[in-house]
């Protein structure tokens, strides 16, 4: 740009000559420079001045410089404005658009300083002009993009947060029209109660501190109603790293909000209504196992008693006292029973159930030691070693005993009962069938009997109390598995109960595992 | 045989009846004495009034203590026996109650019981009961030394 190295001078001190000062200003050709005698008529031209303008020098040299001006500004008066306010203040500095020979406009960077002789008297102006025509496309064209964001409010704000621009999302989303809130402080935007704690200010120093805030809040529209928004202010920073500003997007969250609260005000209510029942339960199962604790004393006297009197007392029993005697104990053998489910029931409900990998076969061995010697000839069981489920050993092999009690349990008077255990894995459960050749039963009755004292049969025909399979069905629950019944009137049924599997004992308790 | 009683605490009277009749049925009848509440056992053992003649009321070679118990509960006798700076602290306890929760059996084995025996439910289940606890407890087991001075393992506290 300036061909200095070509040029020779005889030493250093000459490049203060005034002729080395002259010989730059007029080789710059990114800038027009030119002066002004105290009228306005232009007395040099440089290089960049000729590019810029299109004016060559003796073109230039004796023109009043209003000839640059669009005529808009003539009418305004503006080349006279500017010197005068040169003249005054030493130097005007503006930007505008500005008319080369040809007629064609550029957008300009415009510095008028006056120039003083010793006495102090006005002698003239110099100009430097720079053409920022695409400077201020790019500008253009970032602003109306801006100014045409309708679902952000995008405004700036000088340092001490008083607006300086407002593009129509703020408008719509704030309701001030331009003219309105530009020149106020955007301490406007905030609830009376932030503007009493002085977040505004905060804010404002955050973003300056940090570079950018960034946040949620209740805001205040013109007319007065809030709304939710999200904040974000930035801070503008020249190259200098002088504040000069910032910049605020404001969005409008107010029905995100309100979905958000509402999602959380229902999982708060949904929450405390669990906790309730889950408090109302644990009462319940409490009461219900101390109780049945505490049926289990007179019981006990009934039926020591009852035998205490068969036994010391024989000779004056007569066959119908005996009788009597028997009804007695068969009550309390009956009610011992149902106290003891229930007493399981509840355990079942209430102890903690760590879950481990047990091994399906041994539960259900565990199950068939505790059914009674008189049906091992009648059970055939199918469970291959190997297969493991996550469960509680003690449980598991309780749910099974269940099963198979009221596998057994529910045959046709005239055939002797057969039993069949039969497990298989697929998808990562384990399922478990006891198939018997019973009674079976009707569709309409297979949800009602998991429910707990649920019978379909009169107590003569089929005793019991109606708990075995309530147990199964909590314990399983616990367990995470899942229950159910195939069945037919007449055909027999199918019980089964499916339980996650139980992974292989997991690589970390290997050494170098990868 | 043991001459030394067997100390039955039990507060409830068909429970304690019972229990009395099925060890009178015993071909050797162990001796027996009854006491219905916590407070009682201690002042029995610490030979307290009433019980400070131990010709009339001799210290029993085993208990049988039942958890639930009015004023002082099993499990404080047990504690307030395994406490006790004298050769008392050795005496045989066991557990016998209705209680089948493995907390309770757990805390019983804590506070240092050496046995937990749940109450039957039928009058043969006791009959049994009472003939293996007379031939284990009353035979097979060699009691300790009761009287004379402080044990020689210091328990804690």
């Amino acid at each position: 740009m300036l061909p200095l190295s070509t040029a020779t001078f005889p030493n250093p001190t000459g490049l203060s000559s005034e002729k080395v000062f002259r010989f730059l200003v007029e080789t710059v050709s990114d800038y027009a420079i030119f002066l002004l005698d105290p009228s306005g008529h232009i007395t040099s031209w440089n290089i960049g001045a000729e590019r810029l303008h299109g004016y060559k020098r003796e073109e230039a040299i004796g023109r009043h410089f209003s000839i640059f001006y669009i005529p808009a500004d003539l009418e305004l008066d503006k080349p006279a404005i500017e010197l005068r306010r040169a003249a005054a203040e030493g130097h005007f500095e503006e930007e505008g658009w500005r008319v080369r020979k040809d007629g064609s406009r550029f957008w300009a960077n415009v510095l008028n300083t006056r120039i003083l002789d010793e006495n102090g008297t006005l002698i003239g102006f110099g100009k430097i002009i720079r053409d920022l025509t695409d400077h201020r496309l790019q500008d253009l064209r970032y602003r109306l993009l801006v100014e045409g964001v309708q679902d952000y409010a995008i405004f700036s704000m000088d340092p001490n947060g008083v607006v300086t621009s407002w593009n129509v999302g703020a408008e719509r989303i704030k309701g001030y029209k331009p003219q309105e809130i530009i020149g106020k402080n955007f301490s406007t935007f905030y609830t009376p109660e932030d503007r009493a704690s002085n977040l505004p200010k905060k804010v404002l120093q955050t973003a300056a501190r940090e570079g950018r805030f960034a946040g949620e809040g209740w805001r205040v529209r013109k007319d007065g109603t809030y709304f939710w928004s999200n904040v974000v202010v930035t801070a503008l920073r020249d190259e200098d790293g002088t504040l000069y500003g910032f910049s605020k997007v404001t969005r409008d969250m107010t029905e995100r909000k309100r979905l958000l609260d509402a999602i959380q005000r229902h999982s708060q209510e949904l929450e405390l209504r669990v906790q309730e029942r889950e408090e109302t339960n644990a009462e319940l199962e409490a009461f219900a196992y101390s109780v049945s604790h505490d049926l289990r004393a007179p019981l006990r006297a009934i039926t020591g008693f009852a035998e205490a009197l068969r036994e010391d007392c024989a000779a004056g029993l007569d066959d119908l006292g005996r009788d009597y005697l028997n009804e007695i104990t068969n009550a309390a053998d009956r009610m011992n029973v149902l106290v003891k489910d229930l007493l399981d029931y509840g355990r079942v409900s209430r102890i903690d159930l760590p879950l481990t990998r047990v091994s399906l076969s041994e539960a259900v061995e565990k199950a068939t030691k505790q059914l009674g010697d008189e049906h091992v000839g009648s059970l055939t069981v199918n469970v291959p070693a190997g297969l493991f489920v996550k469960a509680h050993l003690q449980i598991l092999a309780q749910v099974i005993l269940n099963l198979l009690t009221n596998a057994f349990k529910f045959h046709f008077k005239n055939a002797a009962p057969e039993v069949r255990v039969l497990a298989e894995a697929s998808d990562g459960r384990v399922r478990l069938n006891v198939r018997d050749n019973g009674i079976g039963i009707a569709p309409q009755h297979q949800e009602r009997i998991w429910q707990v004292f649920e019978r379909l049969h009169e107590r003569e025909e089929y005793p019991g109390s109606g708990i075995g399979l309530a147990i199964v069905k909590r314990a399983v629950g616990r367990m995470h598995g899942s229950y159910g019944v195939e069945s037919e009137v007449g055909k027999g049924s199918t019980f089964w109960i499916e339980l996650p599997q139980a992974q292989e004992p997991a690589s970390n308790e290997k050494e170098g595992n990868e | 045989m043991n001459n030394e009683p067997v100390l039955l605490v039990e507060d409830d009277p068909a429970d304690a009846r019972l229990i009395q009749r099925a060890f009178a049925k015993l071909a050797t009848a162990p001796a027996m004495i009854r006491l219905t509440n916590g407070d009682d056992v201690v002042s029995y053992l610490a030979g307290e009034p009433p019980y400070e003649n131990r010709t009339s009321y001799p210290l029993p070679c085993v208990i049988l203590l039942d958890i639930k118990l009015p004023r002082r509960s099993g499990f404080e006798v047990l504690q307030w026996v395994r406490r006790q700076p004298t050769a008392l602290n050795r005496l045989p306890v066991i557990m016998l109650t209705s209680s089948r929760h493995s907390v309770d059996i757990n805390r019983a084995y804590d506070l240092g019981a050496n046995s937990y025996l749940t109450k039957p439910e039928s009058g043969s289940q006791l009959d049994e009961l009472a003939t293996r606890f007379q031939s284990y407890w009353l035979g097979l087991n060699e009691s300790p030394d009761l009287h004379g001075g402080v044990a020689t393992i210091k328990r804690e506290k």
